[in-house]
């Protein structure tokens, strides 16, 4: 499966939902509008993507982060972005943190039946902060593969 | 009975979050045996993103110069995303609504890029 960067569709479903929700009602978005959409949207994550990447490769990061992506924001001009994101970021944390303290929980639960069977796969949770770009096994299946261009 | 319908709530959780999460790899030992949020601060962050962060991250590693990138980096993209096509929507519909019209045209799409100066790098780039 050679994915090119245009080939990497969002979903319709999504895409038709934001909108939807972005606009008043009574409203219609034509199929040939809601494709240029979905378009520029996949144009814009390689866009701020790109972006991003330059301001991490200046502090000589390997590792694009959240502060490269809100630089990169500022720098396109999308400042108004930057307090929505801001707030997004600030709940994100929570909910990873309040799962991460839900797991531990869980696997020290675990542990307390089985014994040491839960200890190979504890070691899989601790390391969920970086994205390896490279060469990871890429299994995600997402529920929402609504591709089908109607 | 009851525990058909745990199974399937979890399952449909599992996938919200899968989409939401990115936690690799899937041991998937959290997720799968009977109700899903157990801790108290069980915020159902997978729903603060509404495009899958998978596909936002297979976008970003399109770019050969991108090696890792935070969770949080990705979840920040696919935020800005929404809020972008947020934001094109509503000016296209401007240029709609100029010409009397309540269905959004490709062509009112066009009008925004050429007009607005944050949607200049979408010049060209568009079939």
């Amino acid at each position: 499966m050679a994915e090119r960067p245009e080939d990497l569709n969002l979903p319709n479903a999504v895409i038709t939902r934001i909108i939807k929700e972005a606009l008043p009602e009574g409203v219609n978005v034509s199929k040939e509008a809601r494709r240029a959409i979905s378009q520029a949207a996949s144009v814009f994550v390689l866009y701020a993507t790109s972006c991003a990447n330059s301001f991490a490769m200046k502090a000589k990061r390997k590792t694009l982060n959240a502060g490269d992506v809100m630089a990169a924001m500022e720098e396109m001009e999308f400042e108004r972005f930057l307090p929505p994101l801001r707030e997004a970021l600030e709940a994100y944390k929570k909910g990873q943190k309040g799962k991460k303290e839900a797991s531990e929980q869980k696997r020290k639960d675990k542990e307390k039946k089985n014994g040491t069977e839960e200890n190979d796969k504890s070691r899989e949770e601790e390391d969920d902060e970086e994205e390896h770009m490279e060469d990871e096994p890429d299994a995600e299946n997402e529920g929402e593969e609504e591709d089908v261009e109607n | 009975m009851a525990a058909a319908v745990a199974v399937t709530a979890a399952s449909t959780e599992s996938e919200l979050d899968r989409s939401g999460t990115e936690e690799e790899p899937r041991g998937n030992d959290t997720e799968e045996d009977g109700p899903q949020q157990t801790g108290p601060a069980s915020v159902p962050h997978s729903r603060l993103s509404k495009l899958p962060l998978s596909r936002i991250k297979a976008l970003m590693k399109a770019d050969p110069d991108v090696s890792l990138a935070s969770q949080e980096s990705v979840f920040i993209i696919a935020k800005a995303t929404e809020l972008f096509v947020e934001m094109i929507a509503k000016d296209a519909l401007g240029y709609a609504q100029q010409g009397k019209r309540k269905t959004l045209q490709r062509k009112d799409l066009d009008n925004a890029i050429e007009a607005i100066d944050e949607f200049a790098f979408l010049e060209g780039t568009l079939d």
